[in-house]
């Protein structure tokens, strides 16, 4: 027995047609179904051999002959940015020659000029930490840095120098030191320095941020202080919540009553199903119009888009659920003396509750998908403000994560929802030991391969 | 084979004879009239019964068996009041039967508990319904939950409970209100041949200690022999009655008495009734495969 046992102990196989598996590997499943996707995006943000068609600036310059101003963050092509640092390549040689022949001149713009080239320096001072956001513009400060990065006193590493610019700033430094140790506006120097060449990282488009600035913008976001006249994301988040579950719940205030009795009574079926019926398939968000002339203004227009959008489905849904009440258990009713009004309030409610719950989970997750839409219309409020305004600018590492958190604040709800159905509804809990007790049946059943002899009582009894 | 001589179906020992003359003493509690019903949709007519006519007498234990399109289902849904009959009518305690009402208590195939309420919360459905206050109902449900050997699970829901568990509850919640009828439409059709062989044993043991009349329908002839005080038989198309037998086995009735003389004498009888010789099953069953392994099981 032991050993007809360990010839038919065998790996589990992980594809099995509708057979669960067991809690490990369903664990490990579940958590590759959030690794996986994270797990790609981090490679292609992260393995600069796998996409990258652009760079993304670290130095920037201006160019004299082009108005379109890049800065240190932005997002460009690499055929552009060959271009660029070759145009400004060309002009510091131009500028260097016009030097050596003595044919620079001098003049009041030059100074100006320089003191922006100067400028070019601070967002690689930022990045490591040597400035602060507020100081991009103080002179002095950034004065300071030409003179340390010069000496050596200090070494950018995130970014680091090339050692083109490195270079350049050595050459900078030796006419500015000419003048000046410190900083002073008259006694820069009056013929032009050289501008930095444009420097950057190769990188994804500017719409697929790498998670970990999408995660260190969604921190600063979600954690600052507003600034003045903005609100803070947690507000927006408050106005967004508002909208939506002020859609739903006055939607269930309707909808669900609704529902119940069309999937009770053939009356309200045919009353009112058909015209809902048509209802639903004009768009929601075509009503926008109408329901800010109706509304004005406020929340009441969006909170009404996201009723529209859910009310109709609801009636259907729920009138749908109401219908699949099992019959038989009506009849079993009133052969136990149910009338019929005791019937609606005894069997027919608490028998479709639990269906009902769950129909409600799924609407509240279709009222989240009206939010933007109802966000847009009149005047635009709420998360939906910040992420069409973000999107607008290009920073679409500040979008991810409020999308994102749309979307977990949605999972996580309807994730506690579904716990909290086992406690409103104990009845609705599957045994646990369903699973188990049909592994058990197989694993009796596998050593019986050898046909055991049947005789049936009705087979032995003669006729 | 050797062939038993079986004796006449229809002879009765003097104390079942005297049982009998007993039980047609007694009032009639449940009357079927010229019973008919047809099923009509937009293009045909489908007779389901037709001049069905018996009585059943108070504490009698009456069976409905025949086999399968012969109405038996729809005979007790009318009795229950949950069709009504295209003709004739349906009395209970010489009052005109209109619809579903609580001293007809019905036990069905498919379970049927109601899955949010607990085993005493569903044994006391009826109670509530009629209006009794939870304080009443409560120590009645209990006491019809012990009849049916279900103390320890008062409060477990329906789901915890296996097939056999939930058609005694079922009984149960049926018998709470009182009934004077109590309607089985196959109540063990779904279970395993040792629990229904139990749930008869039990259905008998509680038969007799409640003042109760019981119609049963099912398919299985053996059933119907060992619970039965008469066998009601149909034949299909359309439904009508065949044969009212007077089950001459007497009672108490044990499975020893499923080989006695009289048993196997009626369950041929029935076998007769419901599959008429020369379209005996065996003849038509084909040949699905001849195997080598086949030839020494005999």
């Amino acid at each position: 027995m032991q050993a007809s046992r360990m010839i038919f102990k065998q790996r589990e196989p992980w594809f099995k047609i509708r057979e669960e598996l067991n809690a490990h590997r369903a664990g490990l499943l579940t958590g590759l179904s959030f690794f996986l996707p994270l797990a790609i995006w981090c490679l292609v943000s992260y393995a600069p051999f796998i996409w990258h068609p652009d760079v993304r600036l670290d130095v920037s310059a201006d160019r004299t002959d082009v108005a379109t101003v890049y800065t240190a963050g932005d997002h460009v092509s690499k055929e552009f940015f060959a271009t660029f640092q070759k145009a400004v390549r060309d002009e510091n040689a131009q500028i260097l020659q016009d030097r050596q022949s003595g044919n620079a001149t001098a003049d009041i713009m030059v100074r100006r000029d320089n003191q922006k080239k100067l400028r070019q320096l601070a967002s690689l001072a930022i990045s490591n930490g040597w400035l602060r956001w507020n100081q991009r513009e103080d002179d002095a400060a950034i004065y300071k840095i030409w003179k340390e990065i010069a000496t050596g006193a200090l070494t950018p590493k995130t970014p680091p120098l090339s050692p083109e610019n490195f270079d350049i700033v050595r050459q900078n430094w030796q006419m500015l030191s000419a003048d000046s140790a410190d900083f002073d506006a008259r006694k820069l120097p009056d013929q032009p320095i050289l501008s930095l060449i444009p420097q950057g990282k190769p990188s994804n488009p500017s719409y697929l941020p790498a998670p970990g600035d999408v995660l260190l913008t969604g921190w600063h976001n979600f954690t600052s202080e507003a600034e003045l006249g903005q609100l803070s994301m947690m507000e927006r988040l408050l106005i967004s919540i508002r909208i939506v579950w002020g859609g739903f719940l006055l939607s269930c205030l309707v909808g669900v009553p609704i529902g119940v009795l069309a999937g009770t009574y053939s009356l309200f079926s045919k009353l009112l199903e058909p015209f809902i019926d048509f209802f639903r398939y004009m768009p929601a968000p075509a009503f926008s119009t109408l329901l800010v002339a109706i509304f004005s203004a406020h929340d009441e227009p969006k909170i009404a888009l996201v009723f529209i959008g859910t009310f109709f489905q609801m009636v259907l849904v729920i009138s749908k659920t109401t219908r699949q009440l099992d019959h038989s258990l009506l009849e079993s009713a009133q052969t136990l003396g149910a009338k019929p009004r005791q019937l609606f309030a005894h069997v027919v409610i608490p028998g479709i509750l639990p269906d009902l719950y769950n129909d409600l989970r799924i609407l509240l997750g279709w009222s989240w998908t009206w939010l933007v839409i109802a966000e847009l219309i009149g005047v635009k409020t709420g998360l939906t403000e910040f992420i069409e305004t973000q999107g607008r600018w290009r920073n679409f590492d500040a979008v991810f994560p409020v999308i994102i958190m749309i979307g977990l604040i949605g999972f996580f709800t309807d994730q506690f929802l579904a716990w909290f159905r086992g406690i409103l509804f104990p009845y609705t809990r599957k045994p646990r030991s369903k699973s188990k007790r049909s592994n058990q049946r197989q694993e009796l059943a596998k050593p019986a391969q050898t046909p055991t002899p049947r005789t049936t009582v009705k087979e032995l009894t003669p006729t | 084979m050797t062939q038993i001589d079986l004796p006449d179906y229809r002879l009765q020992s003097a104390d079942v004879a005297a049982r009998f003359r007993r039980l047609k003493s007694r009032p009639v509690v449940l009357e079927a009239r010229n019973l008919g019903k047809t099923f009509a949709s937009s293009h045909d007519e489908v007779v389901a019964l037709e001049d069905i006519n018996f009585a059943v007498h108070r504490r009698e234990f009456l069976c409905v068996i025949g086999p399968s399109g012969c109405g038996k289902s729809t005979l007790i849904r009318i009795l229950a009041g949950l069709e009504t009959p295209t003709e004739g009518e349906v009395l209970i305690d010489r009052k005109l039967v209109t619809g579903p009402g609580p001293e007809r208590g019905m036990v069905f195939q498919g379970y049927t508990l109601f899955p949010w309420l607990t085993v005493k919360g569903n044994v006391m459905f009826g109670l509530k319904m009629a209006g009794r206050a939870s304080i009443h109902a409560e120590p009645e449900a209990r006491q019809w939950i012990e009849m049916v050997g279900l103390s320890r699970f008062e409060n477990a829901y329906p789901h915890q409970l296996s097939g056999g568990m939930k058609q005694r509850v079922a009984i149960a919640r049926a018998l709470a209100n009182q009934p004077r009828v109590l309607l089985m439409d196959e109540p063990f059709g779904a279970l395993d041949a040792q629990t229904r062989c139990q749930m008869q044993s039990y259905l008998l043991q509680i038969w007799r200690n409640v003042d109760v009349t019981i119609v049963f329908i099912t398919h299985d002839l053996d059933e119907a022999i060992y619970l039965a005080d008469r066998i009601l038989v149909l034949k299909p198309h359309p439904g009508r009655l065949d044969e009212l037998i007077e089950v001459s086995v007497p009672r108490p009735r044990s499975s020893e008495q499923l080989i006695s003389p009289e048993f196997l004498a009626t369950r041929k009888r029935l076998e007769d009734l419901i599959h008429p010789p020369g379209q005996s099953a065996g003849d038509k069953l084909p040949t699905l495969r001849l195997t080598r392994a086949g030839d020494d099981v005999e």
